[in-house]
């Protein structure tokens, strides 16, 4: 397949583009200059100054995924001539389009950007293109408005709750480029395809996923009324807001909530979780795991394990397990004595059961084929030596151990035990 | 018809070795082929403890970059998860194609073969021992010298088991024992005459280990690394003979070469295998199959066409541990990592001799044992880090004519099942019985739920699938290991002797093949001229 996208060098679009590259497309991204950073064929096309556009031969499809940031009204306008000018010359060489539009666009949207978004997608239905609308995209780079949010998140220690609080419907960056990639391969009926989590979540709690799952710092919240903020914005102008991006708040306090499940299910996308999506990797696998093996090899070697040896739990896992990270329970990972109520796993589902057998057994491989292993396991280095120490050493294992039964008995029937593989949706 | 050379060897190992000498010697033209596989990951080299303790990257040995040991983590000896010796057992069974069922079939492509990673476990075969074999006792003698001589083995000292292991007048002195060891031994000897009246014997093991420096091999500085590769040489190898025999001339040497199929072809033998990049053949006046019993057995089964399956023997085996209270609480030392002493007992109402050793457990990783511990890891690992230096492990074998193994092939392909005899568990039971007893005695606890059976062939002692025997029939040798029915093919590896003894049997295996080359060589010789 064959694809011109515009917007190559955006948030969205570079995603898009490797993604499409690495799928063995013919991609030719379109923009005011020539990439860099990218081995890849260019055509000349700038929303600021539209003029008539020439394609390539031999197209199979037009992404446009361009916008127009500056704050200047003037420019946000041309936005719409230059689509028009960019569907024109798709419409002449009969390419189908896909517009990558927005949550916010509607005739009557309180933002330019929202309106225009509306325009360019009315012209995109007339000539039978696919509309895609996603919701609060994040994840992967710290770019467009993602970048923007991650940043205030690392920068404000104190970050506000408005009140009465929004309600985003987030999509990782990938899912999204999944999505659009979906729609070319399916080619399904023209419409408008509302891409995000189907269940909305305050505002509040996605800057609380960014401050946990990107930049990993607590964040305090102070509540905000939003007729506060509406109040500034109209003592301040319309200029004046525009130009400090306060007026994005008004899109973010107006946004229509988006029926997505129908349009998910069609292009076969399932949305990876928040919490999952917001680490550096777009999975969080890897950190469950490493909290996983450093309580395994906490428990096993009574201290903390050196980064080196939990690195090598989570390889290991990784390459010689069909699961990942197992669902330990959390007083488990904080705690890690308390794994002993857990082994035997008399309350574990029974596939599982083994599994963690041999995990516990792996960490004891790990754990002792290394210079702080072997000065536990075979009492070696500075320890004090001698009978009576072993003695007590055995006397307390023998305790804890009776102490362990004791409470498998007493404890884990009351409390939820091992649910399962954590992160199954990946 | 002409010949590429007069005998062609197939492996590396012990046995392989011990026949090229003779044949040499003689000035015979000989090829030996082996699978070629050698160490990817060198040896740790210095003292075991000070690398535990220091050496960062000690994983790469112990578990191995690529988890070896994880991967492995279900295999039934700790030997199968060291990463250094994994090319020791890799793809045998693959390239050989056997398909074991019910039993463990181990064999080796590596570059001298099994003794990479043996217990190094020595002893001469008594008179008694060597009655099934169709030749008097005295005519290994000459052998068993040549070879102990050539291999340097040690642990001569006068104790209860020097007529039993019978060497110490070729072995250099004995490895010094560790202290829980030598304790035990102390004791013995107080209580000697009760012991040996209830048919138990103790006394050091006879090992293949040098104590005093040979041939650019160092002797033993109890390093304690045996379990991982011995760097200093102190432990022999045949890869030590291998390298001996590339000084003759006469001897040409193909690696990598691993044999499909031993035919006659008029008058000679043809060998045909693989290198690697496509079929070869070599023709020659005698093949001498030394490829480990079962890669052996199935060949010979290939050539002959009157039998498509035999028996083999392989020993019954348990292990367990021996817990020495008066050694409380002691330091880890430094220590010799294979078998430092050896004893004998009767089972069975003095039906069967059985042969076991005492190791140290410094060297063997503690993941081993921890497996077996009815506590939860982080106790069991409290627990064995201060009960584990004053423990020993011990391991006991049986005559292998108590397993019953059969080899059949099919499609070229080998079938191999075998499982113990029905009495096994009993005599087991009454052996584990006999040694919790005697080690009461030693003032030492054989410890509760400890005492294991291992599985059929765990041993790793497979023999006498050919037995050789004064008149063969099919599926036998004759006294100088030809396949019945094949003439100028030889089996010179365990699959040829006459029967396998409890006690450790290399050595047996080397001085037959040593036999039967002295007396090809002579043949061969008188039929040129």
């Amino acid at each position: 397949m064959k694809l011109l996208i515009t917007g190559a060098t955006g948030y969205i679009g570079r995603r898009l583009v490797a993604a499409a590259v690495k799928r063995g497309y013919q991609v030719v991204v379109s923009g005011r200059k020539r990439p860099s950073d990218m081995d890849i064929e260019w055509v000349h096309f700038d929303l600021a100054n539209p003029q008539a556009v020439e394609l390539p031969d031999g197209l199979d499809a037009v992404l446009h995924l361009a916008v127009v940031t500056s704050s200047s009204a003037e420019l946000e306008d041309r936005e719409v001539v230059a689509g028009q000018s960019l569907l024109d010359a798709t419409a002449r060489a009969g390419v189908p389009v896909l517009f990558v539009s927005s949550q916010t666009a509607r005739s009557d949207a309180p933002t330019a950007y929202g309106r225009n978004k509306w325009k360019i997608e009315q012209s995109v239905l007339a000539q039978s293109g696919w509309v895609v609308r996603p919701g609060q995209v994040y994840g992967g780079s710290e770019a467009g408005l993602f970048g923007v949010l991650v940043n205030v998140v690392r920068r404000l220690p104190i970050l506000p709750a408005f009140v009465p609080a929004p309600r985003v419907q987030p999509v990782h960056v990938d899912d999204l480029v999944l999505a659009l990639l979906s729609c070319l391969e399916r080619r399904p009926q023209s419409g408008i395809f509302q891409i995000a989590e189907p269940d909305p979540i305050t505002f509040t709690t996605f800057l609380s996923a960014i401050a946990h799952g990107r930049i990993r710092r607590k964040r305090g919240f102070v509540p905000v009324p939003v007729v506060l903020v509406k109040a500034a914005i109209a003592v301040l102008g319309a200029e004046r807001s525009r130009r400090i991006g306060l007026d994005r708040l008004l899109s973010l306090f107006a946004l229509p909530s988006m029926q997505t499940a129908a349009d998910l299910d069609r292009l076969g996308i399932t949305p990876r979780p928040l919490a999952s999506g917001m680490t550096y990797s777009g999975s969080a696998r890897r950190r469950w795991l490493i909290e996983e093996g450093r309580a395994m090899l906490t428990y096993i070697l009574r201290e903390e394990p050196t980064g080196e040896l939990i690195r090598r739990y989570v390889r290991v896992v990784e390459s010689l397990r069909t699961v990942g990270a197992l669902d330990l329970p959390s007083w488990a990972l904080r705690c890690p004595s308390l794994l002993a109520l857990l082994e035997g796993g008399a309350s574990l589902q029974d596939d599982l059961r083994e599994e963690l057998a041999w995990r516990f057994n792996a960490a004891v491989t790990l754990a002792e084929s290394n210079p702080q292993g072997a000065r536990r396991f075979l009492w070696l280095g500075e320890r004090r030596q001698g009978g009576l120490v072993k003695a007590l050493y055995v006397c307390r294992a023998i305790a804890s151990e009776v102490l362990a039964r004791v409470g498998k008995l007493l404890v884990i029937p009351m409390i939820v035990g091992l649910k399962g593989k954590r992160g199954e949706r990946e | 018809m002409n010949q590429d050379f007069d005998v062609v060897l197939v492996g590396s190992g012990p046995a392989g070795v011990s026949a090229a000498f003779p044949l040499l010697e003689a000035g015979l033209r000989v090829l030996m082929v082996d699978g070629g596989k050698t160490p990817p990951v060198p040896a740790p080299s210095g003292q075991f403890l000070d690398l535990r303790l220091r050496q960062r990257d000690q994983f790469d040995w112990i578990v191995g970059s690529d988890f070896h040991a994880l991967r492995h983590d279900g295999a039934i000896s700790p030997k199968f998860r060291t990463p250094t010796q994994a090319y020791v057992f890799e793809d045998y069974a693959r390239a050989n194609r056997i398909e074991a069922e019910s039993f463990i079939a181990v064999g080796s492509l590596a570059r001298g073969g099994l003794s990479n990673a043996w217990g190094c476990g020595v002893a001469k075969l008594s008179a008694d021992e060597l009655s099934d074999f169709p030749f008097p006792h005295q005519a290994l003698d000459a052998s068993y010298e040549a070879v102990a001589l050539r291999i340097g083995v040690s642990g001569a000292v006068q104790d209860d088991l020097s007529s039993e292991l019978g060497l110490d007048q070729y072995a250099q002195p004995p490895v010094a024992l560790d202290p829980l060891q030598s304790s035990l031994l102390a004791r013995y000897e107080m209580h000697r005459q009760a012991s040996v009246a209830a048919g138990f014997r103790m006394g050091r093991a006879r090992s293949a280990v040098l104590t005093q420096a040979k041939d650019g091999r160092q002797a033993c500085d109890l390093s304690g690394s045996c379990m991982w590769g011995c760097s200093r040489r102190s432990l022999y190898s045949a890869t030590e003979d291998l390298l001996l025999l590339q000084r003759y001339a006469n001897f040409s040497y193909f690696p990598g070469f691993v044999v499909d199929r031993v035919l006659r072809d008029s008058e000679c033998m043809v060998v045909q295998g693989d290198d690697g990049t496509g079929k070869q053949s070599w023709r020659a006046r005698r093949v001498l199959l030394a490829a480990g019993t079962i890669a052996s057995t199935r060949l010979a089964l290939m050539a002959t066409d009157n039998i498509s399956s035999v028996g083999m023997q392989s020993c019954p085996t348990a292990a367990f541990m021996v817990w020495v209270p008066r050694v409380w609480g002691r330091s880890r030392s430094p220590a010799f990592g294979l078998g430092q002493l050896a004893y004998t007992l009767y089972v069975g109402d003095g039906r069967h001799k059985g042969y076991g050793a005492l190791f140290d457990t410094t060297g063997i990783p503690m993941a081993e044992f921890s497996k077996f511990m009815p506590l939860g890891k982080r106790f069991g690992v409290d627990v064995l880090s201060s009960l584990l230096s004053s423990c020993a492990v011990g391991n006991l074998f049986l005559p292998g004519r108590l397993t019953k193994a059969t080899l059949s092939l099919r499609n070229d392909s080998l079938h191999v099942t075998g499982q113990y005899d029905d009495e096994v568990p009993n005599l087991i039971a009454d052996a584990a019985k006999q040694l919790r007893s005697e080690f009461r005695r030693l003032g030492a606890w054989v410890l509760p739920r400890s005492f294991t059976i291992g599985r059929p062939g765990s041993d790793i002692h497979y023999a006498a699938s050919f037995p050789m025997r004064h008149r063969p029939e099919p599926g036998q040798t004759d006294p100088w290991g030809e396949v019945c029915g094949v003439q100028g093919l030889h089996i010179v590896d365990g699959a040829s002797l006459s029967n396998l003894p409890a006690k450790p049997h290399t050595l047996t295996i080397m001085a037959n093949a040593d036999r039967i080359g002295r007396r090809l060589a002579a043949d061969l010789v008188a039929e040129r001229a």
